[in-house]
């Protein structure tokens, strides 16, 4: 059905992949050639005695040329290359914070609890926003859509993280819900669903921040959509045909209004990002967000090269995973 | 008669024009409520010296009974974690807040500004790359990396946390700008300047960013809020300047020592309030700004439809009476009166247009843009743009008035009673649907006792019939050419064999080969199915090839009606006699082409009387006074002109008898 299917998949697979690449170098870059260099400072870092000091230079090779050797020498054997090897070999080096923790280790447990936070509330503002942005379009001028857009509005000049302090303090001190961390720390005694029941209820607040914010974006994105497909002229077609609005919606205009949106949410992943990083700041949740906070602080450049790592990472295969989709939906696009 | 049924609906479309109309001034009190919340955030960081109760930089000494104070005469919000004034520091804070914003917002409209003008006006392999940076830039998670950065900075003062955040926020502004220039580029004083010889830099500095500016700053509006974000978030995480006092730091401090456990909601609430007045106050000004320059979301073809109320189909007496004959009419519009909503009231685009339609006939409707031909159109199946409404008249089909049926009752006369054929098929096809499956939809819907795989044989049979594979039937659209795309939509309108079709400008963006084929097809399909067929255009040469009858229509009016021939033989109305001598006559060649002078009437500006007066050679006295009524010229052949009156005494005939060719 679609011929040229395949060129459309690898053009998109090829871009993602520089996309990483870029990613990675000025990843490099920001760290090693920025003033605030990350490896010297590191070697000058009173924490670390002379040997680890050493150690550091021998590692990151701080004694060789930055991109390509030029006096001779293999031209390969340079800091850049070194990172890219170590990088291949999944080492993204150790915290300095963490003594013995090494940094993919440590990225991968927090990776897993963002999850446990951005997913359940991605899924849920997704479905919300997608609905009400439908019904908004669809009411458009009247009670619904203006309380709807309100809403977005508001909920989008909130800052994340004041909406998560306010939701705190109401939690903290009206429900006595816990506000911060993944569990009660020393464990609840009892049975594995006593824990879980003691997950759930730490994850409340915080998947309830993110997801009101993001569902005002996901309804404004959803609502745009809509209209814009509302005002082409094949609905006009489907309304002489004589469909009811329900089934020019279902058969006509849903479909096509989720293309954009499959694209806008994928572009959107930064925003979740965003937000997630100050949820988990706010809730204290062991998150990507809260290492990367944390990193900050400590001034654990390891962790903080990896965190920003995997997180460009993610969100870039995201939207590769994105652009498959739209090519899958839309028969306009592979074909092109 | 014409009269009442203006006035009997005449009320309530006032009322819902008057509606629409508050909403278009709501969506500027919005932005007006934005631009105030703005300007009174930047009088109090203008005057916080004089209107702060303290000086929150200066240093005191507190003790811990002064740290979280409620809020009393002497400190009206209370204290903060280090015994300060909150409202002192809030009121400094609205300082950083905007000087973050605007300078950010400023640095962010000069990148992407520029970033985007280049890559729009040069196109090519800079423009790709350019739009690859840009991508490369929209798909890195901002947060991440604004940390990232500033984390890495030596020095975290404002000033360059301004320049981290207005580096980093130019994307959308370079976008937006790149698909305005884009558009810009292509238009005629463009390409014509550039054919006169005016350099790039002229042209981008004289014709393309006067045109692309307003949207850019509306777009500038919106990006100072993400500075302001950006800005707080960046110092509630403690990435601030820790020098100044912005509201993201009297967060983080209030937050990381204690307030919630204290119970302190005057310390946290009024900074983040003050984020959202600021962010809210330039989103509302941004969005109305942004929302009164971008036309495109002004359509929507699902407004809830409405049912003109009324019982005016019994307005008519002779009505019933000649729908009964036997040579009966398949379709009787009588007095359609249709009016749009306007800031200033309703307009009237179609006024009193009465016409039959006869099983096998192609009735051509005519008449320059503008004349009310496709809202006549439309406005039969009551398929009217929003701000549209029929406000008078019927239309009657197989003895029900379509204009008062129940929505469901219409819903099931459309395509199977009437179909239509729109104007540029190129979007009239959903194109993420298979052409077939569009045609089958109709099929099914209309007839639910025919199973899928009937439908689908008889769709491409359907296909077949307008000459196109039927192995095609499972391709979308934007595989097909115009052509065929055209001839598809002819198979959709005929799919459930209708009684009536309404082509609106079949065949307006075809070139003529295809042009010809299309109308051909129409024309004998019409015949061999015995449908009615309305044929909307401009073109009196495909009137001439293919119609029966024609109706004129002229400033919302029928000017005059008839049977082709002898329209085009004895035109009756000037406005007639003007189109055909604007019309070239293979037959009479020598016959001088003439344009007829000035233009159709705007709606906003209707003249009295007969609307054509203004530009008519003939007009009189009477002519501006009162509305001509259609007088008999002879049998079916009508014209509303005075000159045809037969009190009218004076030139009676006068232009009838000069035919096409009166020079007088």
């Amino acid at each position: 059905m679609a011929p040229s299917g395949g060129g459309y998949v690898l053009r998109k697979v090829g871009w993602a992949l520089v996309t990483v690449l870029v990613v990675i170098t000025f990843n490099f870059l920001l760290f090693r050639v920025l003033p605030g260099d990350p490896a010297k400072a590191g070697g000058k870092d009173p924490r670390l005695n002379p040997a680890t000091a050493a150690a550091l230079t021998e590692r990151f090779g701080l004694d060789k040329q930055v991109f390509l050797d030029l006096d001779g020498g293999n031209p390969l054997d340079t800091q850049y290359f070194a990172y890219l090897g170590a990088l291949a070999r999944g080492d993204l080096g150790e915290s300095y914070v963490f003594r013995d923790r090494n940094v993919v280790d440590l990225l991968g447990e927090a990776l897993v609890n963002t999850l446990w936070l951005v997913l359940p509330s991605q899924a849920m503002s997704i479905v919300l926003g997608v609905m009400l942005g439908l019904v908004a379009a669809w009411k458009r001028r009247t009670g619904v859509d203006v309380a709807a857009l309100a809403f977005s509005l508001f909920m989008w000049s909130l800052p994340t993280f004041f909406l998560g302090i306010i939701l705190l303090f109401v939690g903290a001190n009206w429900f006595d819900l816990p506000t911060s961390g993944r569990v009660t720390i020393g464990g609840v005694a009892g049975a594995w669903w006593d824990n879980l029941w003691d997950i759930g209820r730490h994850l409340l607040l915080p998947t309830l921040t993110l997801t009101l914010v993001l569902l005002g974006e996901y309804m404004l994105i959803m609502r745009s959509s809509v209209l814009e497909v509302f005002s082409e002229d094949y609905i006009l077609t489907a309304r002489a045909k004589g469909l009811s609005t329900y089934r020019i919606i279902r058969d006509h205009a849903l479909r096509n209004a989720m293309l954009p949106l499959v694209t806008l949410i994928a572009l959107n992943l930064a925003f979740t990002v965003s937000g997630a990083i100050q949820v988990e700041a706010v809730f204290s949740w062991p998150g990507l967000g809260s290492l990367t906070v944390d990193a900050v602080d400590q001034r654990d450049y390891p962790v903080l090269q990896g965190a920003f790592l995997l997180i460009a990472v993610a969100v870039v295969l995201a939207n590769l995973l994105a652009d498959l989709v739209y090519g899958w939906l839309d028969p306009r696009v592979a074909g092109a | 008669m014409a009269a009442t049924s203006q006035l009997i609906p005449a009320a309530p479309s006032a009322l819902a024009a008057r509606g629409r109309f508050g909403s278009a001034f709501l969506r500027n009190r919005v932005g007006m409520a934005g631009a105030v919340m703005i300007v009174i955030a930047a009088i109090v960081a203008v005057t916080a010296p004089f209107v702060a109760p303290y000086d929150p930089y200066e240093r005191v000494t507190v003790t811990i009974d002064d740290i979280y104070q409620a809020p009393s005469a002497a400190h009206p919000l209370g204290t903060d974690d280090g015994g300060g004034d909150v409202l002192s520091k809030l009121i400094y804070g609205a300082r950083v807040s905007l000087v973050v914003g605007f300078v950010a917002a400023f640095i962010s409209l000069i990148v992407g500004g520029t970033i985007g003008l280049l890559a729009g006006y040069f196109g090519g392999r800079l423009g790709a790359l350019l739009m690859r940076f840009t991508d490369f830039f929209l798909v890195i998670p901002d947060l991440a990396l604004l940390i990232v950065i500033v984390a890495v900075l030596r020095d975290r003062s404002l000033f360059n946390l301004i320049l981290v955040i207005g580096l980093l926020g130019w994307t959308t502004t370079a976008r937006l700008v790149r698909s305005q220039v884009l558009s810009l580029r292509e238009r005629k004083f463009v390409t014509r300047a550039r054919a006169i010889g005016a350099g790039d830099p002229y042209i981008i500095r004289h014709h393309i960013l006067p045109l692309a500016l307003p949207l850019m700053l509306a777009n500038t509006v919106l990006v100072i809020s993400l500075a302001i974000l950006a800005e707080s978030t960046l110092a509630f995480i403690g990435l601030g300047d820790p020098t100044v006092i912005s509201w993201g730091q009297m967060l983080n401090f209030a937050f990381g020592r204690g307030a919630v456990s204290a119970n302190a909601w005057w310390a946290l609430l009024p900074p983040g309030l003050a984020i959202v007045w600021v962010v809210l106050g330039t989103t509302l000004l941004g969005t109305a700004m942004e929302e009164a320059l971008n036309p495109r979301l002004r359509r929507h073809h699902l407004e809830t439809e409405e049912r003109p109320g009324g019982s005016r189909a019994s307005l008519l007496p002779g009505f019933a009476a000649a729908a009964a004959g036997a040579d009966a009419p398949v379709l009787s519009v009588r007095d359609l009166t249709i009016e749009f909503d306007s800031p200033a009231g309703p307009l009237r685009a179609v006024d009193g247009v009465s016409f039959d339609l006869r099983r096998g006939e192609t009735l051509g409707l005519v008449g320059e843009s503008g004349c009310g031909k496709t809202t006549t159109a439309l406005g039969l199946l009551r398929l009217l743009p929003p701000g549209g409404h029929v406000v008078g008249g019927s239309v009657l089909y197989d003895g029900r008035d379509l204009m008062t049926m129940e929505s469901d009752e219409l819903r099931a006369v459309r395509w199977s009673g009437l179909s239509i054929v729109f104007q540029g098929a190129m979007n009239a096809l959903n194109p993420v649907r298979n052409v077939g499956d569009q045609i089958s939809e109709a099929i099914l819907l209309h007839q639910p006792e025919i199973s899928r795989r009937d439908a689908a044989r008889r769709t491409r049979a359907l296909l077949a019939r307008v000459g196109i594979t039927a192995s095609r039937a499972g391709e979308y659209p934007h595989t097909f050419s115009g052509g065929m795309r055209q001839r598809a939509m002819i198979a959709l309108a005929l799919a459930c064999n209708p009684d009536v079709v309404i082509a609106d400008e079949p065949t307006t963006a075809l070139d003529v080969m295809i042009q010809a084929q299309i109308l051909e097809l129409l024309a004998s399909l019409s015949r061999e199915f015995g449908m009615g067929t309305i044929l909307v255009t401009h073109d009196l040469g495909v009137v001439a090839q293919v119609c029966s009858r024609v109706v004129v229509m002229y400033g919302g009016r029928v000017a005059e009606q008839g049977d082709v021939r002898t329209i085009f033989a004895e035109p009756s109305h000037p406005y007639t006699q003007a189109l055909l001598g604007a019309f070239p006559n293979v037959g009479d060649a020598d016959r001088a082409l003439r344009a007829i002078p000035g233009s159709p009437p705007r709606l906003d500006a209707l003249p009295t009387g007969c609307r054509f007066t203004p530009r008519c050679p003939y007009a009189f006295e009477r002519c501006p006074a009162e509305i001509p009524e259609l007088y008999v010229v002879d049998g079916d052949h009508r014209a509303a002109c005075f000159l045809l009156a037969p009190a009218a005494g004076i030139g009676s005939g006068t232009p009838t008898n000069g035919g096409r060719g009166s020079d007088a």
